[in-house]
């Protein structure tokens, strides 16, 4: 017993002088923490997100860096899980030390992280969460919105949806908070513009259901007009299977929120369904600008893929880290948030101004349809519609009464 | 009151061991007091799940569902309700006992995998509660930012309050286990029929442990709550219920302490590993089944074996 | 459930055709899993990574023979991949563990499955993946007057030939017997002279196989994806369990039940989908404690 606790009483005195080497302070460079799920099926949006940030990073550090201090770029994964993300994300706080956290497309960290950036006064750009409450109800000074979330793409829709001639709508999607959310986002909407619009059903599926048949059919037995399908991960290339083998997108018009992204696309190849109408922050094919052209190509010559709409979220936070401290001209976190109020950084799809009321990038929305392409050898967005940023979001005095409710 | 349960020597080497714990905070940095207190919590999750697995024998394979359900009993009621605080940290446990009651009345019948297969799906029904239930759970999204007392906010507050509840919560559970109850328990364990036969009422005995296993588990919800002030459905899936039985069985499943060293070692892995590389779980995974391999009775399990055999071989020479 | 009594007849008849051919696959992966539980006695966790894996195996063939060809190619060699990783798994790991707690050997699939998803993703990149079926199962036919997959009639075929050959294994070959046998008593077959080691190897690597050839057929009806893995497993161990453990035909019944609640469930009372496959388990698991049919365990 005695020799056991004697090692015992070395392990833990051992241990704790490792834990006690942190690493050391001076003159260091920009810590920037980036908490994400980089394993299990989210991996093909996070890793564009990554690669563009640490693209458009590693640009600046070879120029010198931002206000000649260098950025280093830790990465965690967090396994989709909320409690592995807490986990991580306390660590990159208190042990790692960051300034920034940028990152996760599960909306539950993102809440989560919320929370632990308003006590910690740390900066955090949510990238790839499409709740709106990250920005709206919950939204507070340490968290920004770079991506799309469920209230703009519900918006977005609406206006497009709008001026279709259906009237008997049917909703399906995937059986969660996001799923629900972006279906009353575009439904409430809608309502809104064309008030004799119905709703005469609505299904939903377990998030990754893999046999969508069964529920296309019985949509198909009730006759709807059209059908908005609010899909997100693996459901997104599955709808798109299951409607074409069944038929179904021939029958009945779809909004299928995620139908032109690249990451539903590019998989099924020349099998893709046409004339399925979607939305999207960015395609690497439109607009058809200089800048764009420009950082398709250099994502492609340092990864040799196509950027998808994670690429953007990640250029456009890089941005505005780089330009918040340039604007703010001295590394004070508060005076970083200020400069980052109403701040307009250019982009890929032009110029994108973040709001200061409520911390969220006003970006357009990009309304097409699949069509075949000649060019790829797969579908692509055509037919494509702009929405600007500002049509889009909430209004400020809509997220001020959520904010303000409770 | 500990007298005859253990010998002295181990007394003070704990009672030490609990000295060094509480001055922990005024060592080492705030991040690893943080790492800490979640290991203690997921160490009094892992215990109270090896009352029923280690000791009972029982196929306990979703005992997650009652520490989420004391989590989001602490969170729904600190939030929804009126009550004082204090109250529903009283409350929220017995409220998972409950649900381990109703549980474990419907699973009792069955033995084995039909016993962890139905708890499974019965936990689902209540994961797809948390996750479907937007008004009220918060549904997939959760609920953040609980409010706390503010004498346990904050990092060292809570870590002397989750230190404090541990030990006591371990105190409690070794008596149980030293009980004339606990003995039973795994009498039942190691021969069902002869219990039966001696006129043990086997399943109610079985039903007991479950109801005092998911009360502790309940009481690690709380901790959880006081330590991340969040709830979220991923709480009460399945997967969570398998790292904690993993935690059993690489800790040592027959032993009291191995869930703490199992807890502790899965943590570490996970965070230390994870910050090297994003190939974290693959290296987990290998670690695991060369564990699971090599050390059949698990980490603690093997040491003690090993301190035995020395034990009788110093004994036998003093002879 | 106004929008009930709007179905006719046909809807209704065909949508029971669709849950039938969802049950084939489903059938087809648990029977390997209930394979694997009723002759070795291990709860193979990490049986749903196997699917995946013949999924993504499958993507692969496509990809190198390409048409018609590479999809039914892909049908055969890609479960034979996945028989090969099983193969090794079990040479190399399994065959030592089989007199372990059933706990044990649980958790070790459970780090076998870790290991495997982290692998595919290294191996096959993070990306959705398609495959295409043939020209001949795309699209739709006709049946009661409306439109039904020809990938799902295909599926209806398949299924009772891959359960007739089944059949044939377990009650017509030598190996199949002992295996049978083995599952009710092993140590007797052991004392009859028999290696009881590679009637656990075949049945297993059949097993595997059966979980491969699942992927691979349901690869071209959705996107394959890393943590595919996970949404099935769950799913297989409720089926097995609903029809007995390590009855191969429990696996069919179960599956059936699967299959069809799901289709008309999702007709019925769309908004109750998610828990449907839970309710089902806890029904009959209480009103029949050991599953439908006869078990082993």
């Amino acid at each position: 017993m005695k020799k056991l606790s004697w090692i015992a009483i070395c392990m833990a005195v051992s241990v704790g002088v490792l834990f006690c080497l942190t690493p050391a302070h001076a003159a260091k460079p920009i810590k920037i923490g980036l908490v994400d799920c980089y394993s299990g099926g989210a991996t093909t949006f996070t890793y564009d997100v990554r690669d563009a940030f640490k693209m458009a990073m590693d640009n600046v550090n070879a120029k010198g860096g931002i206000l000649g201090r260098q950025v280093e770029i830790t990465t965690r994964d967090t396994k989709f899980k909320v409690d592995i993300g807490v986990n991580v994300t306390k660590e990159l706080v208190m042990r790692e030390g960051v300034d920034i956290l940028v990152g996760t497309i599960n909306s539950s960290v993102a809440l989560a992280i919320s929370e632990i950036v308003k006590d910690a006064k740390i900066p955090f750009f949510s990238t790839f969460s499409k709740s709106d409450k990250i920005t709206g109800e919950k939204g507070q000074r340490y968290v920004f919105g770079i991506t799309e979330n469920t209230a703009m793409v519900g918006k977005a829709a609406a206006r497009g949806l709008a001026e279709k001639p259906y009237i008997k709508y049917w909703i399906a999607g995937d059986d969660y908070e996001y799923g629900h959310a972006l279906g009353d986002g575009v439904w409430t909407n809608l309502k809104k513009f064309k008030p004799d619009v119905k709703l005469i059903g609505q299904s939903w599926w377990k998030v990754g259901e893999p046999e969508l048949t069964p529920y296309l059919t019985a949509i198909m037995a009730a006759k709807p007009d059209a059908v908005i399908f609010a899909t997100g991960g693996a459901s997104m290339v599955n709808i798109m299977k299951a409607s074409k083998a069944t038929g179904f997108s021939e029958k009945i018009p779809m909004f299928v929120h995620t139908a032109t992204e690249l990451s539903t696309l590019m998989p099924l190849g020349q099998e893709a369904p046409a004339d399925v109408l979607g939305t999207s922050n960015y395609y690497f094919y439109f607009p058809e600008t200089p800048e764009n052209k420009a950082f398709v190509k250099e994502f492609q010559d340092a990864y040799g893929r196509y950027p998808k709409v994670g690429a953007l979220y990640g250029y456009l936070a890089a941005q505005y880290i780089i330009k918040g401290y340039e604007k703010a001209g001295k590394f004070d976190t508060e005076k970083f948030i200020d400069a980052l109020g109403g701040l307009t950084v250019d982009s890929p799809v032009g110029p994108v101004e973040m709001r200061a009321c409520d911390h969220q990038a006003q970006l357009p929305m990009f309304m097409g349809v699949t069509k075949k392409s000649p060019d790829y050898p797969f579908f692509i967005a055509s037919e494509i519609k702009t929405i600007p940023g500002p049509q889009t979001v909430p209004t400020c005095e809509e997220i001020k009464e959520l904010r303000s409710k409770k | 009151m500990f007298k005859g349960m253990i010998h002295k020597n181990t007394a003070f080497f704990l009672a030490a061991l609990f000295v060094v714990f509480l001055f922990l905070p005024k060592i080492i940095p705030s991040y690893y007091v943080y790492f800490i207190a979640s290991v203690l919590v997921m160490a009094l999750l892992a215990m109270s799940l090896n009352l029923v697995v280690g000791f009972g024998g029982l196929f306990q394979f979703h005992h997650g569902v009652f520490y989420g359900v004391g989590a989001y009993a602490i969170a729904l009621l600190v939030k929804k309700t009126p009550i004082p605080e204090w109250i529903c940290f009283i409350l929220s446990p017995f409220v998972a006992a409950l649900a381990g009651l109703i549980i474990g009345l419907i699973c009792i019948r069955l033995s084995k995998l039909y016993f962890a297969m139905i708890q499974i799906s019965l936990g689902s029904l209540l994961w797809a509660l948390a996750f479907r239930w937007y008004g009220f759970t918060g549904g997939d999204d959760g609920i953040h930012g609980i409010p706390m007392p503010s004498m346990i906010s904050g990092v060292n507050n809570s870590y002397y309050f989750i230190l404090i509840v541990f030990v006591v919560c371990i105190v409690a559970l070794f008596m149980i286990l030293k009980s004339p109850f606990g003995s039973t328990l795994q009498a039942a364990r190691d021969n069902e029929q002869r219990c039966e036969a001696i006129g043990v009422f086997v399943k109610r005995h079985q039903l007991f442990a479950i109801v005092i296993a998911s009360f502790f588990a309940g009481i690690a919800g709380v901790l959880f709550v006081v330590l991340e002030r969040s709830v979220f459905p991923d709480l009460l899936f399945w997967t969570l219920s398998l790292e904690i039985l993993i935690m059993c069985l690489l800790g040592g499943w027959f032993t009291f302490a191995g869930p703490i060293i199992g807890a502790a070692i899965m943590l570490s892995l996970r965070t230390f590993i994870g910050i090297q590389t994003e190939y974290w779980t693959l290296i987990l995974a290998v670690i695991l089944a060369l564990l699971i391999f090599f050390l059949p009775e698990g980490v603690w399990g093997y040491f003690q074996e090993k301190l035995k055999h020395r034990k009788e071989a110093v004994t036998e020479r003093g002879q | 459930m106004d929008i009930a009594s709007a179905f006719g007849m046909s809807e209704i008849a065909l949508q029971l055709l669709v849950g039938l051919s969802r049950a084939m696959i489903l059938f087809i992966i648990s029977a390997g899993l209930s394979l694997i539980l009723g002759v070795l006695r291990v709860p193979n966790v990490a049986h749903g990574s196997l699917y995946m894996i013949g999924a993504f195996a499958a993507y692969s063939v496509n990809q190198i023979v390409g048409g018609a060809a590479g999809f039914w190619l892909s049908l055969i060699l890609a479960p034979l991949f996945v028989a090969l990783v099983s193969f090794v798994a079990e040479r190399v790991l399994f065959c030592h563990l089989y007199e372990r707690e059933h706990l044990m050997l649980l958790l070790f699939t459970f780090a076998l499955m870790l290991i495997f998803g982290d692998l595919v993703k290294f191996f096959w990149g993070v990306d959705y993946k398609s495959v295409t079926a043939p020209d001949m199962l795309k699209g739709s036919v006709m049946i009661f007057g409306l439109p039904f997959p020809a990938y799902n009639l295909f599926l209806l075929i398949i299924g009772p030939v891959v359960g007739f050959a089944l059949w044939l294994f377990v009650s017509k070959t030598r190996i199949g017997k002992i295996s049978k046998a083995a599952s009710v008593d092993r140590m007797m077959v052991g004392a009859l002279g028999i290696n009881v080691s590679w009637v656990f190897c075949t049945a297993f690597v059949i097993g595997c196989f059966l979980a491969g050839l699942g992927g691979a057929l349901i690869a071209p009806t959705m996107g394959i994806t890393l943590g595919m893995d996970h949404t099935i497993i769950m799913e297989a161990f409720l089926i097995v369990v609903i029809g007995g453990l390590g009855n191969i035909w429990g696996a069919l019944v179960g599956a059936l039940i699967f299959g069809v609640t799901q289709s008309i469930g999702v007709m019925l009372l769309p908004q109750f989908a998610i828990i449907f496959p839970y309710l089902a388990v806890v029904i009959v698991l209480m009103i029949w404690p050991k599953g439908l049919l006869k078990s082993v365990w």
